[in-house]
């Protein structure tokens, strides 16, 4: 009984495409969230929007995303091993490494963003002492998030790509595509918040670097794609075998309207061809910003399930 | 001593080079992965040219490591029907675990679950620390882990460590095949069965080039193509 989300080569099913959808947008709006501070809003960063919705989204994804994971465990309820025993050739193991890294310096960096106001709202002396020293290294914490955050971007690519018994998967272009998109759904979730939760300006500072993000990234994923694929069919083989069933077929369908459509020609003819008032406009902003995460969504179901299809 | 294919054929052409000490450290130097010197190494043959696909194999691998019905840790498939002297002839290929020298499914597991027994060459799984995270079974380039529907843990062929191995007897589906079909034994031992055997006939293992090094080897059907 093979359908398209059942088939006997299968192993890994959707739970692993939200949480690699989540683990992209914690990744892609530390990214952002760092280069905004460094480079935009070089004074009063926690008054932004973009900022505010970083501090809050950013670690609920990341515990979201592991929530799932351990839900998707046959034994769930073992799931603290995975905290006790490591492989160092694991990467899944890796990441778990990671995971407790990035969220650690995560709340470092975000109590950093908030020292200000976290002493004026706890009046205690070695509050505010704690808080200064953490903000003192408010530079160092920036450098070291954005790395991390880097490193947790081409994570879930890692993952998949360590799989040499899945051809497509197995594709040394899968960590910097996944990082792409990560940014692509992290821009897209930061016009989302920042217009709806905290009614910024469409022209703040904040959104306007945002906004100038997007095209090139989505220029870029589109190369991605493309390496990726082109280097697959010229693998020949499997790789080859694999490449061509992943473009065919209901798979083939999703990604063509789905990644190809909706991701990537959409939003390009759209800047091509909306007046500058439609493209400033908060209901097409909000529009655009929820396609741009679903596509994001369809990429990770599309390579997941696809990519699973062809055995080398 | 230690084999890698290429290495044993030259051992079994000359007695003196099989017992000499020197070539036995040098290949080990030279390929450290599938050399395990002085100790068991564990591997299986499954010829082909006799298999009749009857799965009286199947049967006693479930009862002897007690793997429930919808799973199974072995499976016989068909590998095409041939006409020979105006008769038709079918073919089948084995699949299980490979026990892979270099295992991918060992070097995934993030708990140290998945291992290789360094004793005996087997594969096997510490099921008290499998989270379960099915990354093994993706891993596998031969598709042969499952999560065991009881344990909820990764589960596959372990050459009958735990049961028939352990009692001194040949693993349950290698005793049962009416035709002879499948050999167990040491491969680092020239005079064992299987190292005869592997010396004495064309073999192939599959999917080689993926650097895993499995120890099932096949004696290829009479007939068509080998899909390794
Ligand atoms: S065949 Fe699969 S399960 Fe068996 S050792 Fe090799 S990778 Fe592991
Ligand atoms: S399912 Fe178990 S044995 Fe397999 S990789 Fe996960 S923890 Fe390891
Ligand atoms: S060796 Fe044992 S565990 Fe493996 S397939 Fe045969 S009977 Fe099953």
């Amino acid at each position: 009984m093979n359908t398209a989300f059942h088939f006997d080569t299968l192993v890994w099913d959707w739970p692993i495409a939200v949480y690699l959808l989540l683990i992209g947008i914690s990744s892609g709006m530390v990214i952002i969230a760092v280069l905004l501070k460094r480079y935009i809003l070089v004074v009063n960063a926690a008054d932004d929007g973009v900022i505010k919705a970083t501090t809050i989204i950013a670690p609920l994804t990341v515990i979201l995303g592991l929530v799932i994971l351990i839900f998707h465990l046959a034994r769930s309820w073992t799931f603290w091993y995975l905290m006790v025993f490591y492989n160092p050739h694991s990467i899944m193991s890796l990441g778990v490494m990671l995971f407790q890294i990035y969220m650690a310096v995560l709340i470092l960096w975000i109590i950093a963003i908030y020292q200000a106001k976290i002493s004026d709202i706890i009046n205690l002396a070695w509050v505010s002492r704690l808080v200064r020293l953490i903000a003192k290294g408010e530079r160092g914490l920036d450098i070291i998030m954005i790395f991390l955050a880097v490193l947790l971007g081409v994570y879930t690519g890692f993952l998949l790509l360590a799989l040499k018994s899945y051809p497509l998967l197995n594709n040394p272009v899968l960590p910097l595509l996944f990082l792409a998109s990560g940014l692509t759904s992290a821009v897209a979730m930061a016009i989302l918040c920042g217009l709806m939760f905290y009614k910024q300006s469409v022209h703040s500072p904040s959104l306007a670097f945002i906004h100038k993000l997007e095209l090139p990234l989505i220029i870029m994923e589109f190369g991605l794609l493309a390496v990726f694929f082109i280097g697959l069919i010229f693998g020949g083989g499997q790789k080859e075998v694999a490449a061509t069933t992943a473009l065919r077929g209901f798979w083939g369908a999703v990604f063509w309207l789905g990644v190809m459509g909706l991701g990537i020609l959409l939003p390009i003819a759209l800047k091509l061809l909306c007046s500058e008032r439609t493209k400033f406009n908060k209901a097409y902003l909000v529009t655009m910003s929820a396609i741009g995460l679903c596509s994001v969504f369809i990429l990770r179901m599309f390579i997941l399930y696809a990519g699973q299809m062809v055995m080398a | 001593m230690g084999v890698s294919r290429r290495g044993f054929i030259m051992g079994i052409g000359g007695a003196a080079l099989a017992a000499n000490p020197i070539n036995r450290i040098l290949a080990e130097v030279i390929n450290p992965q599938t050399l395990v010197i002085g100790n068991i190494r564990y591997g299986m043959v499954h010829d082909e040219t006799k298999c009749i696909c009857c799965r009286a194999c199947i049967l006693p691998c479930h009862r002897e490591n007690k793997v429930p019905a919808e799973v199974t840790r072995l499976d016989s498939l068909d590998n095409g029907t041939y006409r020979e002297l105006n008769k038709n002839s079918r073919q089948f290929v084995r699949k299980s675990c490979q026990h892979c020298d270099n295992p991918p499914c060992v070097a995934v597991c993030p708990t140290g679950a998945s291992y290789k027994d360094p004793k005996t060459g087997i594969v096997d799984v510490h099921h008290d620390r499998c989270v379960g995270c099915r990354y093994c079974l993706a891993a596998c380039p031969y598709h042969v882990r499952f999560i065991h529907p009881l344990s909820k843990t990764a589960d596959k062929c372990n050459f009958c460590r735990d049961t028939n191995l352990a009692a001194g007897k040949p693993p349950a589906c290698v005793a049962i095949c009416p035709v002879k079909a499948l050999t167990f034994g040491n491969l680092d031992d020239p005079d064992s069965d299987i190292a005869k055997l592997i010396a004495s006939k064309t073999v192939y293992r599959n999917k080689l080039y993926l650097g895993t090094s499995p120890k099932l080897y096949h004696i290829a059907g009479k007939f068509g193509e080998i899909r390794g």
